[in-house]
């Protein structure tokens, strides 16, 4: 006993250095199925403080470049609605019919603004930090969206942030479809370049043309259907042969990402799930 | 001693902030990023308690992962500078000197002192990318990393050290 006592005396820099490698490794290597651990990342109080502070100052020498692209972008989204308009009153003839049909699906959705406090984009398995959390109606599995187009899922929430899993991260999986042509798949990124993503599992049969918008498809309730995902440039083969792989120019600049818009979809889930208590109630009045 | 352990907690901060807020987003040729506060562990004195440089490395890795969401990353590598910094040092010390002398171009001597540190920041930057593209290794990518971070690190710590020797 007393050896031991001696050895332990001598040596103690030696177990103190195995004790904590061995509290890093495990850190390393549970990070990413453990839920919880909001407290070792970026969303904590502390950290998130630092970098929203930090955001600010960059935010405020940014504002130019984000007018002008705001301004490009309500020219953009102005012309849309003009042609559209037009052929829909060309089409129609009820136009009271035809406003509030149109104004019914976003009615669903609140968007919470939030701000980037910290990004990155040169890793494999990328994240973002926002300054949203539980205290603002965030929860886990909601989209977040930016005004050039998708930027991807709440994955992580504390009390006043949040971290969000975009599509430049290897675990990404959205739902996406090619505008105007009903095929849908899933978009995945593979590292390397943070302009260019991959949509897998469209069908053989399909028909399509490059440079065609892809949009999300709404398919899940976590995106509304028709954000803007990107626009083919290539398409391959898969690697088995049985669909197409498309290569996606995405419309969201990651490297340059300063507000965004988290879509609180659980109005949508609320209505479902009354909807289903109703039906629930009348059915036990009728046995 | 008063004064020292003042100026070391300001530079612990310092170094936290300077890495947090600027150097983790350079990247330059899109794979170097200086890891400066290695630095903080490379010049810790002579004889200092083992126990204790364990405790601040590992300290000051948990604080760098929890700001850029790398966990475990720099506490794993920067703990192993810890244990190896005192017996390296040992190596490089000129006959005579000092008990407690602070690793310095002075101290040691300008060519032992960059390959000290040399030796060091590579050791770390190794330790830190084998780690941290641990499930998706690609070769190429990795060398450039380690290189890359090795080349700027080494610049920017002798950068500093000689502007503050005038």
């Amino acid at each position: 006993m007393k050896n031991l006592l001696d050895f332990l005396a001598r040596y103690n820099h030696w177990l103190l250095f195995i004790i904590l490698e061995v509290a890093s490794f495990v850190l390393l290597f549970q990070f990413n199925n453990y839920q919880g651990s909001v407290w070792f990342t970026s969303a904590n109080a502390v950290s998130g403080k630092v970098f929203e502070i930090s955001s600010h100052i960059e935010q405020f020498f940014a504002l130019t470049k984000v007018n002008q692209e705001l301004t490009q972008r309500n020219l953009q989204l102005e012309q849309q609605v003009q042609t559209l308009t037009n052929t829909l009153q060309q089409r129609a003839s009820d136009s009271i019919l035809l406003k509030s049909r149109q104004f019914q699906p976003l009615a669903n959705y609140r968007l919470i603004p939030a701000k980037v406090v910290s990004n990155t984009v040169n890793r494999r398995d990328n994240f973002i930090t926002i300054d949203k959390g539980a205290q603002d109606g965030i929860k886990k599995d909601m989209g977040v969206v930016s005004g050039n187009g998708v930027v991807g899922i709440v994955y992580l929430v504390s009390d006043h942030y949040s971290i969000i899993l975009p599509v430049l991260n290897s675990q990404s999986n959205i739902s996406c479809t090619i505008r105007g042509r009903g095929y849908f798949g899933y978009l995945h990124w593979t590292g390397g370049a943070i302009h260019l993503a991959y949509v897998d599992d469209i069908p053989r049969h399909a028909h399509f043309k490059l440079y065609d918008q892809v949009v999300t498809s709404g398919y899940s309730s976590v995106f509304p259907p028709g954000v803007i995902v990107g626009k083919i440039l290539h398409v391959y083969n898969s690697s088995d042969g049985l669909s197409y792989r498309l290569n996606v120019k995405l419309s969201t600049d990651f490297a340059n990402l300063r507000d965004v818009c988290v879509i609180d979809n659980t109005a949508m889930a609320e209505r479902i799930r009354i909807m289903q208590a109703a039906t629930d109630s009348i059915k036990e009045r009728e046995e | 001693m008063n004064n020292t352990v003042t100026r070391r907690i300001l530079l612990f901060v310092l170094l936290i902030l300077v890495q947090v807020l600027i150097l983790n987003h350079i990247h330059l040729f899109g794979y170097a990023t200086p890891l400066l506060y290695v630095a903080f562990v490379l010049k810790t004195r002579r004889n200092f308690p083992r126990w204790a440089i364990l405790l601040i490395s590992f300290t000051l890795g948990a604080i760098i992962d929890l700001f850029s969401n790398t966990t475990g990353v720099a506490m794993g590598s920067l703990t192993l500078i810890g244990l190896i910094q005192p017996p390296l040092l040992e190596i490089f010390v000129p006959r005579d000197s000092a008990e407690d002398l602070e690793p310095s171009m002075k101290t040691l001597g300008v060519n032992k002192f960059i390959f000290f540190t040399i030796l060091i920041v590579f050791i770390f930057c190794l330790c830190f990318f084998t780690l941290e593209t641990f499930n998706f290794f690609n070769w190429i990518k990795w060398l450039e990393c380690v290189g890359g971070s090795t080349v700027f690190t080494v610049v920017l710590i002798l950068v500093l050290e000689n502007m503050r020797k005038r």
